[in-house]
Order: C-alpha cells, then sequence, then structure tokens
C-alpha cells in the first residue's frame, strides 16, 4: 500500500519538477532579421519621446517597444543605479539625466559604445559640447543626446498687467535688462512687483540659485571635474545673499508641484528652460490657453544650460543591434522636433533646432518658442559636472535654500556656514 | 530448527534499514523546503550584508578596500544617523502607544454582543489592505500645508496653519497617523481573538462580586490578554523602528524631508546606498539597525516577563494562602 501511494507521489512530483524547469527556460536568444522583437525603455518625467514610439512601431512591424515612465529624473537615477549595481535588470534603452551623468561616465561600461553602431557618421548632427558630454574618459559615446536646456522666463503677462509693469514678451525681456540681465535688477523688479499687488514674485528660490550656478564657468567643481569649487566662491555667497535678502517675496511654496498655486496667481514668474515649458503647461488641463503665462527671451545672469537627457542602450540588453537603431532613430532631429512639439525639451541637434525655429506655443500666449530656445542656446557651453553634483545640489544647498524659503534663514553669512557644514558632512573632500 | 547462530548475519534487509530511513529522515525533509528557501533568501543575504558592511563598497563600481569597522564607526559618529534613530523613536511612540490603547479599546467594543458584528469586526481591517502607497499619496494631500483639508479648518478656526512638511514634530504626527491608520484594525482583531478566548464565567461572578464594566475591563481582560499584547507590542515594535514606506511617499522628492525633519533609520539606510552610492555605510546600518531591534526587543521581553512573573508570584502566594487555610 505504500509502495502504490509512494509511485504516485514521486511521478506527480517529478512532472511537477519537470514542468517547472520548463517554464524557467523561457527563450531570449538573439533575434536576426525580421524576428518579433520587444524593446524595453525606461525614460522618465515628461521627455515627449513617447509620441514617436507609434511611428516606429508603424516602419518596423517585428518591433515592440515597451516603455516604462518613471517620475522625475530622481527616481530614473536611483533606479538605474540599483540595476548597474545588480548587474541585471536595465531596460535596452535608458535615459539618463545630465545631473547624474557624470556618475553614470565613472561605470560607462554598463553601456555599449555607439560607435560601434554607427553613430559618428552623425557626429555632426549634434551640437559639439553635447557629443563631448556623451562620451566617456576613454572615448567611448555612451550617450547619444537627446535634448538641452537653454532657460528663459516663464512669466504672467496678466499679473504684470496689473502690477503697472509691461507685458509685451520684448518688453518684458527689456524690464529685466535684455542681455545683459542680472538677478539684482530681477529682483529689483520683484520688490516692486510685490509692492504694487501684495503678492509673491516667485513660488521657490531653488531654481535662482540652480540657475546661477549653472552660468558660471566653473560650477560646483573646476573644469578638472575633480576639485571642489565653492569654499571660497565669491560669486555663489553673493548669489546666496541676493537670495536670503529678496527670500520675503517669494511664496515659500516647495520646488515642485504648485499646480493649484499657480492656478491661484501665487506666483508670476518662473524659470524656464525648455523642459520646464512642458512641467508649467502640465500644472493646467491640456490644451489650456489664455492662462496668462508667456515666455521671455531672457534669463539674468545670462544664457545658461539646466539639464539634458541622453539615451543609453546597456551592455546587458539581448538585443544590442535593435536597441541601438532605435536609440540612434530617437536621437534623429526629427524625432527630437517632433518630442519638441509634444513636450517641450529643446533639440540638441543643429537640424532639429532649425525645424523648430518657427514653433509656437499655444498655452505660452503663443509664444515663439523655437525661435525664443534657440536664441537663448546660443553660446550656451555645458559646464563640467562632478560626481557629487546633484548630492550638493540637493543635498548641501537644498535644505538651506529650503530654511531661506520658509523663512527661517534671514542672515546670507549664516546661510552659507549651514551650506559649508553640510558640505564638509556630505562630501568628502579628497 | 534454526538456531540464534542461523539468522541472517546482516540483521535488516535493505527494504527494512529504506523504512527505518524514511521513518526517521522524512520530517527533515518535510520542513527543508522552508529552510533551504529561507537560507538562500532569507540568511544569505543577511550574511553577505555583514560582509558587505566591512568593505569600502561603493554602489556602482564595487568592492573596494578592506574597512574592518570603519563603516559602523562612520555611521555611528554621523549626526544624520542619530537624528534619523531619534525621528524613527518619535514616530514609534507616537504610532505605537495611541495604536495599541485605540487598538484594545476598540476590541473591548467589539467583543461586547453587537448587532451586525461580523460587519464592524470585518471593516475595521478595510485600512490594513489598501496599499501603503495610495495611503501616502492621500494623507499627503490631508496634510498639505497648502491645501489640505486640515489647513482648511485651521484657516477657519482663525489658527495658524500648520507646516505638516516643514516642522519635525508636525511631519512625525502626519506619518504617525498613516501608520496608525493602517494597523490599529490589525492589532484590534487580533487583540479580540484573545479576548474571545477568555471564559465568560469569570466575567459573570466579577459582576455578580460587583465590579463595573471598567473595573471588569481593567481587572480581567487586560491582564488575561497578556500574551497576546506581548506578542502585539513586540510586532509593533519591529514594524515601527523599519518605517519606510510612509515617510517616503510623504514627500515625494526627498528622503526624508529637505532637512531630514522626518528621515527614519531605515530612510537614511536607503540614501547612503543609493543617492550617496555608498553601500558599505548602508549595511553597516542595517545591522545597526538590527541590533536597536533586538535591544529593544529584549527590553521589551524582560518588562513584561517582570510584570508577568510578579503577578504569577502574587497568584501562587494567594492560592497557597488558600490551600492552607482548607488543609488545616
Amino acid at each position: 500500500m505504500f509502495a502504490r501511494r509512494t509511485t504516485a507521489a514521486v511521478a506527480v512530483a517529478g512532472a511537477a519538477a519537470f514542468a517547472l524547469l520548463a517554464t524557467g527556460c523561457a527563450s531570449g536568444g538573439e533575434a536576426s532579421g525580421d524576428e518579433e522583437i520587444t524593446l524595453t525603455i525606461t525614460t522618465f518625467g515628461t521627455m515627449g519621446i513617447d509620441a514617436n514610439f507609434d511611428k516606429y512601431m508603424e516602419e518596423h512591424p517585428n518591433i515592440t517597444i515597451e516603455a516604462t515612465n518613471l517620475e522625475n529624473g530622481g527616481a530614473a537615477r536611483d533606479d538605474a543605479y540599483a540595476k548597474i549595481a545588480a548587474g541585471t535588470g536595465l531596460s535596452d534603452i535608458v535615459a539618463i539625466e545630465e545631473g547624474w551623468l557624470s556618475t553614470i561616465r565613472d561605470v560607462s561600461d554598463a553601456f555599449v559604445d555607439l560607435r560601434d553602431y554607427g553613430i559618428e557618421e552623425n557626429k555632426d548632427d549634434w551640437l559639439e559640447w553635447k557629443y563631448e558630454q556623451g562620451t566617456d574618459a576613454d572615448g567611448r559615446v555612451f550617450g547619444a543626446g537627446l535634448d538641452i536646456g537653454p532657460q528663459g522666463l516663464c512669466y504672467r503677462g496678466d499679473l504684470f498687467e496689473a502690477a503697472g509693469l509691461p507685458s509685451d514678451r520684448a518688453e518684458v525681456a527689456e524690464l529685466f535688462g535684455g542681455e545683459d540681465a542680472t538677478w539684482e535688477q530681477f529682483f529689483e523688479v520683484g520688490q516692486q512687483y510685490t509692492a504694487a499687488t501684495g503678492k509673491p514674485f516667485f513660488h521657490n528660490p531653488s531654481f535662482f540659485w540652480n540657475a546661477y550656478v549653472n552660468q558660471q564657468e566653473e560650477g560646483y567643481y573646476k573644469s578638472d571635474g575633480e576639485t571642489l569649487n565653492i569654499k571660497d566662491n565669491q560669486g555663489m555667497q553673493e548669489q546666496l545673499d541676493l537670495i536670503v535678502e529678496n527670500a520675503s517675496i517669494g511664496a515659500g511654496l516647495p520646488g515642485w508641484g504648485v499646480g493649484d498655486q499657480a492656478k491661484q496667481d501665487l506666483f508670476a514668474t518662473y524659470v524656464c528652460p525648455s523642459w520646464m515649458l512642458g512641467v508649467v503647461s502640465g500644472y493646467y488641463d491640456a490644451d489650456t490657453t489664455g492662462t496668462g503665462w508667456d515666455f521671455a527671451d531672457v534669463l539674468p545672469g545670462g544664457a545658461a544650460n539646466w539639464g539634458g537627457a541622453f539615451l543609453g542602450v546597456s551592455e546587458s540588453s539581448p538585443h544590442k543591434e535593435a536597441a541601438a537603431e532605435l536609440a540612434l532613430w530617437l536621437a534623429a532631429p526629427e524625432q527630437q522636433a517632433a518630442s519638441f512639439e509634444a513636450a517641450g525639451p529643446f533639440p540638441s541637434t543643429i537640424e532639429g533646432q532649425e525645424l523648430v525655429s518657427d514653433s509656437v506655443n499655444a498655452f505660452f500666449n503663443d509664444a515663439p518658442v523655437g525661435e525664443i530656445l534657440t536664441a537663448r542656446a546660443d553660446g550656451v557651453i555645458a559646464q563640467v559636472k562632478g560626481p557629487e553634483d546633484s548630492v550638493i545640489q540637493d543635498n548641501v544647498f537644498g535644505p538651506v535654500l529650503d530654511r531661506i524659503s520658509q523663512g527661517e534663514i534671514t542672515d546670507g553669512k549664516v546661510a552659507w556656514e549651514e551650506a559649508m557644514v553640510l558640505l564638509d558632512q556630505l562630501v568628502p573632500q579628497s | 530448527m534454526t538456531t540464534l547462530a542461523e539468522r541472517p548475519a546482516a540483521g535488516l534487509t535493505f527494504r527494512q534499514k529504506l523504512s527505518r530511513f524514511d521513518f526517521k529522515a522524512s520530517p527533515y525533509l518535510y520542513v527543508s523546503p522552508f529552510f533551504i528557501l529561507f537560507g538562500l533568501l532569507g540568511l544569505f543575504p543577511i550574511a553577505y550584508t555583514m560582509n558587505v558592511s566591512l568593505y569600502e563598497w561603493n554602489l556602482l563600481k564595487g568592492q573596494g578596500d578592506f574597512v574592518g569597522a570603519g563603516n559602523y564607526i562612520s555611521v555611528l559618529t554621523d549626526p544624520f544617523f542619530w537624528n534619523a534613530v531619534g525621528n524613527t523613536f518619535s514616530i514609534f511612540l507616537l504610532s505605537t502607544i495611541p495604536q495599541l490603547i485605540a487598538a484594545t479599546v476598540l476590541a473591548a467594543l467589539l467583543d461586547q454582543a453587537i448587532r451586525a458584528s461580523t460587519f464592524w469586526r470585518m471593516s475595521i481591517l478595510l485600512p490594513y489592505i489598501v496599499a501603503p502607497v495610495a495611503v501616502a499619496v492621500i494623507f499627503t494631500q490631508i496634510f498639505s500645508q497648502f491645501n489640505g483639508p486640515i489647513t482648511g479648518v485651521l484657516q477657519l478656526l482663525g489658527m495658524d496653519p500648520i507646516r505638516w512638511g516643514f516642522d519635525p514634530f508636525a511631519s512625525h504626527i502626519a506619518i504617525a497617523s498613516m501608520v496608525n491608520w493602517r494597523w490599529t484594525g490589525y492589532n484590534a482583531l487580533i487583540l479580540l481573538a484573545a479576548m474571545q478566548s477568555i471564559p465568560r464565567d469569570i466575567y459573570e461572578s466579577a459582576a455578580l462580586d460587583g465590579a463595573g464594566k471598567i473595573r471588569r475591563f481593567f481587572s480581567i481582560t487586560i491582564p488575561m490578554i497578556r500574551p497576546t499584547m506581548i506578542f502585539v507590542v513586540i510586532t509593533s515594535t519591529i514594524g515601527g523602528l523599519q518605517i519606510f514606506a510612509e515617510p517616503k511617499l510623504y514627500d515625494g522628492q526627498s528622503n526624508g524631508g529637505a532637512n531630514r525633519q522626518f528621515q527614519t533609520i531605515v530612510l537614511y539606510l536607503y540614501e547612503m546606498a543609493f543617492p550617496r552610492r555608498d553601500f558599505g555605510r548602508a549595511a553597516a546600518t542595517a545591522w545597526i539597525l538590527f541590533v536597536i531591534i533586538i535591544l529593544i526587543g529584549l527590553i521589551n521581553f524582560a518588562i513584561s516577563r517582570s510584570i508577568a512573573s510578579q503577578d504569577a508570584g502574587r497568584t501562587r502566594a494567594r492560592v497557597a494562602r488558600t490551600m492552607k487555610g482548607v488543609r488545616s
């Protein structure tokens, strides 16, 4: 009696084990020619490239694109780090942000050298500095440039008018100083605005800090990318002083997610790199116009680049050839122009910029955004970023600016001291 | 006739040996799947984390130099770590104490003969079923210092808005409310199960002796659910010291607030591991947290044992006196 039961049990167990093994051995071999391929891509925020996926899938019926969009660059960064550390799990194509590009550059072996897939033939398509940014120390091109972030100033024309300030784009640019716009002048206009209307001029000071740092020839790191450039930095200290002095005309709001407050007219200006246009219009329902938002061709302190994404193809991808083809296609001028139309990130290819030069944005009062952004991109050189750049921005100056915004710090010296204490604790001096 | 000497010298047959082996070994084989899985997925990572904590380990670049206790020392001397410990204990106490009191009271209420008792008992478990992410998103909106309903009520009453996202204590209260909302029902049901196993005639005899409802609650119910209470306290402690999802999602951007107002130990660990990419220190933090939890668990255990043995001692003494009286 035992024997019969045991035999049956062994048979069932054996079958189950075999079934388990069979499911484990899924096929994932190399594809060739017109074999069905599924490519995975991870993006973040509103990059506007999902508009292009359908087009690609139409042209290549054997390819299916599975896109994952993470909420913001920080989430994408943590996700990419975890997967690089684990050695597996990266999608075939990964969007990399400029903020953490230098960290990825240290481990660029996780991504293929796009020169093996023909990127050098089209090298001149891109702005030179953008192409260089995606290259590591050994000359491998690990990231194909997607967009750049030339900055202009978004403002509420209607609120300016109510405060007795000019509301026309060109006049607003002159108001802030045009080509010679300075931060002092910006805050002066702000004081005027708040005095006239009693309402805050801006929502959060951290953008003015980040914009300032990006405008300098050398940011948190010197040109060698290793030496810190903060401790004796006169310019940074002065900018921090300026921000602290003018904290009272700010609204004390958090940096992001201020859609409700925007609709309540709680602030009238917004530092707008090209991708921020999508963020601001995203605060409102789709296809809204007449909100009063406009976009001026000026940035206090001069031209600067903020952000910009790249596409990398992971070494662990089972379909490197197809993925590289897709990545280079997405980074091509026509697709960059299509993304711009969809969500605002400004093309980093010269032809792409030409394609969008007459683009007009209905949300921003029909502003000729293509023209303005091309003008704002003129003369911009990307700054050398070091390995701890995002840590310094988020964890050293971020908390201090938050406290300034909430009115907890009212002395520029105190603010700087606090920042230096945090810097010593968080960034080990090499 | 066969003599003893003519018996087969081998003793048991192969069949019999197999049967005996089966009898002795099969219990171990039946429980082995769990232990194998635990060994692979539980024990090995724990041991490996200890290994990682002894090295200078960069998240992306991998293993570095051997530093022994270096990571532990740098974590224990990091003021941000102690800030996280303070935040964790604050949130833990704010969440566990009201939660257990509320759970006990709820369980006592549900223990009464009320109508639709099954409906009530199932409803208090509903918050536990909601995904923590959803809870965090909604509570963040409720506690928003700019648009939240609580701010609206405070404005109506003419009071200053509370800065839920900025002030440390206010943020602790907000996060503790999330935790309480989720776990009170769960703990209440566990305590209810314990209360239902108390024999009813004890209550009856107490009522006959003139004890009111409150007196019966404090003198009978609470002492008799003590073992379950200890269990609930220990599991709440372990969970409370490891709070991660609620503070992480309370402020979608940062790891515990721009100024670490509500950064718990596990959030500190996360910050070490990912944005700061220092795996060695993150692993050291994990082990330090483990030690802290064991310490608190031991303290809990010691306190509850001393209370229990006090009572047991008194009861034994009383019984002994009564017996003496009976015998004499």
